[in-house]
């Protein structure tokens, strides 16, 4: 229990120290020395210390919706076996309860975004609607699988336990579609590159970053810190899905699950790196692809079962 | 009617009378399910007919919805008919709204076919004619003719579906089923479930819902919206428990037709300009989820998985009431906003959460709720349902394809979902006013509020504690005479709790960043100026995002099933002048009518006109020979009984 708390805290403040390795990634592609690695705390230090400019049209939604934001991300962290340790919180469906408080937390970023009255910003909220519709999708096929293999709808027994799902098992190779899939689903969920791109200079093309324009202060900081507890979210499920090891040493079993988490936040420096972010109507395509992908995974698997 | 000279007092009385018979109603509906007894009542009527009433389980749960939103909407009532000058009309909406909910009630609780029969139509005329209260519009004319049109094919369906039982059973009593073959019970479940779809609003049956729906004044839409299509629900459970035949097709065509209703339903709200016309295609959006728990259920029971049965039935009928409240919430918002502003159209509102707060407020609980987000009540039911479905994914070939494709569809509806009430509630409520109509707006009428209120706390309390709620529609499912064990109660009251465990530290969560946020601001400057305008200085509330550009790209997705039509003048040149833009949705069901079924069926009377002479004397002709075939098929009865 106590392991679970202190894991959980950690993963939260750790979480922006993983999200400033992208950038580095990034730095080192395009042959920059780039930003520390402390680079975020920095800047939530810094936002912290700020006060706010509120626009003359919003309403009390805009001070709510970075609370909400923040608030259900680190709340699905609760969920989430940190280095395969059982988590704080665990039962019978808790899958669909994290995708739905995911859920909430969009629902009042968009809210806060249309409190504006920008045009820029009811874009991005419609854009972000819409393509979390596909990630949703494809995330209820992934479950199917995995409910198939494990029999359960909890995170705790897909990632941590006895035997915890990953690549290196029976039905494993399948699972390679699937972790395509997760990440592709990581990928617009965080808003990264190809489906969206943070470090854009044009309001027109983004849709996170620019739902979130009018955020300044404290307020934003949440935002910030909400977002990289997202994606350290994703990314910890996807990194226990290639490495499901638990050699026993809580020290050893420590330092394996932070490689593999590096792995999948250098993976995602390194897509941001060699690709562009793709034209706004070919998302959706893209992310039906790993709608495709966790299909065809479970077709394969049930096939192999038999 | 007879007080129509005084309208405050002839409003105080119709408004009192009807919440005071659904207060009673409620206590002894309430009664009745938790202390559960069979109650029976019967009058012979012209001594030919038998009126009987009987209230079980299932019965009794609908009752409780029934009286529960009929009590808020007469109170809602009082202060939203505020039209003096239309005093008459007021007073026969008031008599018909009180027959409204005296004839639901008594659908319900019909224990015969006559009895049901004759309630069903009393409940189908009623609303008739609440439909066209404001008849001098001739948009609501057509509305009612539409519904009347509808309700009464289905009515004949339902018939049909009596008749092929009483063909075999020879009785009107409910209850004895046992003399039909199998192929006689697929029948009539086939024509019962297209009668009571049509009056639950099931795809492709819905076309009248989304006319007559914003038609009828708001209280009545939510009394429509949220119960009198519920009967729909009721009249399939009900067959389905008398039937007592659990084949995998029933399920297969709940589920599939559940599916379709479900996605479309939502994606065709998506696409709507008016609010209430919105509002009514989430209903049929929301049937289509009732209809896919129910679905999940009866699978469940016809391939001995009484675990998905449990979890697909509790979730439905969760759903059920569920949606009665948070849909009678939204239709009530939507009326105050029409009463203060005059207008429903989406695009011409904004702003309206500055001055109308507890409407505002209200109205996102109920947005939040109808998406199915934690910690409100549609989140319950749609988990249940979800967790009907898991435990179904167990089920081989085609029962395990119907089940993937449910719970996809599930995901892809809880997304529209959101990304349309986001839509209403951000493009109504939110944003600066889009036109005078929005701008000077105050929020009174305190009756109106009460029920707001009211509802949105239900939504919360059946989000944060709903183990009373879920044993009540588990209470209510048995009576559909599917036997389980009560060691499968178990995993609900686990269930429950744990939703209320989360939902708790949720809570408190948001009050610790609450707090920490309110330690961050202290001594802070805190400024308020424009929006940032990304480097454009002149901006104008012209430039908003609207509903439908907030939609455009999700219904650009789905342009198969939902062809949008556009109307655009086009800009030219570098100081374009005048120009305009239309968009419709088009509604396939709605488009095919047409061609597919009013033709045919035009051309078919035209063709028996002849018949319709003119000609007195043929006439009379027609009724002599009526009479002549009438005596002989006496006779032959007489002949017949001699032996």
């Amino acid at each position: 229990m106590i392991v679970s708390v202190i894991l959980w805290f950690l993963a939260i403040l750790l979480a922006p120290f993983f999200a400033a390795v992208i950038l580095k990634v990034k730095a080192f592609f395009g042959g920059k020395k780039g930003p520390p690695l402390l680079i975020h705390y920095y800047t939530m230090i810094k936002l912290f210390q700020k006060g706010s400019v509120y626009s003359t049209s919003s309403t009390f939604i805009f001070k709510l919706g970075p609370v909400v934001s923040l608030c259900t991300a680190a709340m699905a962290l609760m969920f989430l076996p940190v280095a395969g340790y059982r988590p704080l919180l665990s039962f019978h469906g808790d899958v669909i309860f994290i995708l739905y408080l995911l859920g909430l937390g969009r629902f009042f970023t968009i809210a806060a975004a249309m409190d504006t009255a920008s045009p820029f910003e009811g874009m991005g909220a419609a854009r972000e609607a819409y393509f979390s519709i596909i990630c949703e999708a494809t995330f209820f096929m992934i479950l199917i699988l995995f409910f198939k293999l494990t029999g359960s709808l909890s995170l705790a027994d897909y990632l941590s336990g006895s035997g915890p799902l990953g690549l290196w098992q029976t039905a494993g190779s399948p699972l390679l579609f699937v972790i395509i899939a997760f990440f592709i689903v990581l990928l617009s969920e965080n808003s990264r590159v190809p489906v969206d791109d943070p470090a854009t200079h044009l309001e027109l093309t983004m849709i996170h970053e620019v739902m979130v324009l009018d955020h300044s202060g404290p307020d934003f900081g949440f935002i910030e810190l909400g977002a990289y507890c997202k994606l350290f979210f994703y990314s910890a499920i996807v990194s226990r899905l290639l490495a499901p090891l638990n050699p026993g040493n809580p020290v050893l079993t420590g330092c394996l699950f932070i490689a593999a988490l590096l792995v999948v936040y250098a993976a995602v420096g390194v897509t941001e790196s060699v690709m562009a972010r793709y034209k706004m109507d070919k998302v959706p395509k893209f992310i039906l692809t790993s709608f495709v992908l966790a299909f065809f995974a479970t077709v394969i698997t049930l096939e192999f079962l038999k | 009617m007879l007080l129509n000279r005084n309208f405050t007092l002839m409003k105080s009385v119709g408004a009192l009378s009807i919440a005071a018979g659904c207060l009673l109603g409620l206590y002894y509906a309430g009664l009745q399910l938790t202390l559960p007894v069979s109650a029976r009542a019967s009058f012979d009527y012209l001594h030919h007919f038998t009126i009987a009433f009987q209230i079980d389980a299932l019965s009794a749960f609908f009752l409780v919805l029934i009286f529960g939103i009929s009590l808020l909407a007469a109170i809602y009532s009082f202060h939203y008919m505020h039209q003096t000058e239309k005093s008459l009309a007021t007073a026969v909406n008031y008599l018909f709204f009180s027959l409204l909910v005296a004839s639901m009630a008594m659908v319900v609780a019909a224990a015969n076919v006559i009895t049901f029969m004759f309630s069903w139509e009393i409940m189908s005329l009623s609303s008739f004619f609440l439909v066209i209260h404001n008849y001098k519009k001739e948009e609501n004319r057509k509305a009612g003719y539409l519904y009347f049109v509808f309700s009464h094919v289905g009515a004949m369906f339902i018939l049909t579906a009596f008749g092929i039982m009483y063909f075999y059973t020879g009785s009107f009593d409910f209850g004895e089923t046992a003399a039909l073959t199998n192929t006689a019970k697929i029948l009539v479940f086939v024509f019962a479930f297209i009668g009571f779809g049509s009056k639950a609003g099931v795809f492709p049956f819905h076309v009248w819902l989304p006319h007559a729906h914003p038609a009828a004044p708001s209280h009545i839409s939510a009394l429509m919206s949220g119960i009198m299509i519920k009967t729909g629900i009721y009249g399939i459970l009900r067959i389905y428990a008398l039937l007592n035949f659990h084949t995998p097709v029933f399920g297969e065509i709940v589920l599939i037709t559940g599916m379709v209703s479900g996605i479309l339903g939502v994606v065709y709200a998506l696409g709507q300009h008016d609010l209430k016309r919105l509002l009514a295609y989430s209903s049929v959006e929301n049937i289509g989820i009732i209809l896919i728990g129910i679905g999940i259920g009866m699978i469940g029971v016809s391939s001995g998985k009484p675990m998905m049965a449990l979890f697909g039935f509790t979730g439905g009928m969760l759903h059920l009431l569920n949606h009665a409240i948070f849909k009678s919430l939204l239709f009530m918002g939507a009326g105050m906003v029409h009463h203060k502003t005059g207008t429903l159209t989406i695009d011409a509102l904004g702003g309206l959460l500055k001055k109308m707060k507890i409407t505002g407020s209200t109205f996102l609980i109920g947005s939040l709720a109808i998406s199915g987000l934690p910690p409100f009540n549609g989140f319950v039911s749609e988990f249940l349902i979800y967790l009907g479905g898991f435990e179904g994914t167990g089920l081989d070939r085609m029962a395990f394809i119907s089940i993937l494709l449910a719970i996809i569809s599930l995901a892809i509806i809880g997304g529209l979902a959101l990304a349309c009430f986001t839509k209403v509630f951000g493009v109504v409520f939110q944003g600066e006013a889009r036109s005078g109509a929005a701008e000077n707006v105050d929020e009174k009428g305190l009756t109106m509020l009460i029920p707001l209120l009211a509802l949105a706390g239900a939504c919360v309390l059946i989000g944060v504690f709903p183990r009373a709620f879920v044993l009540m529609a588990i209470h209510g499912v048995s009576g559909i005479g599917i036997g389980f064990e009560p060691a499968l109660l178990e995993p609900f009251i686990r269930l429950t709790g744990n939703i209320t465990m989360a939902s708790a530290i949720f809570f408190a969560f948001i009050l610790a960043a609450l707090a920490v946020r309110i330690l961050l601001y202290r001594g802070k400057t805190i400024t308020r100026s424009g929006t940032w305008g990304c480097g454009f200085t002149k901006p104008t509330v012209k430039m908003q995002y609207t509903g439908a550009s907030y939609s455009a790209s999700v219904l650009a997705f789905f342009s198969t099933v939902a062809p949008l039509r556009e109307d655009h003048t086009g800009v030219e040149g570098c100081f374009p002048g005048h120009s305009s833009y239309r968009s419709k949705v088009n509604d396939v069901a709605e488009l095919h009518m047409n061609a597919v079924i009013v033709h045919p069926v035009l051309a078919l009377f035209a063709k028996l006109r002849w018949i319709q002479h003119g000609d007195i004397h043929l006439y009379i002709g027609y009724i002599l020979l009526a009479i002549i075939v009438l005596l002989f098929f006496i006779l032959g009865c007489i002949y017949d009984v001699r032996g």
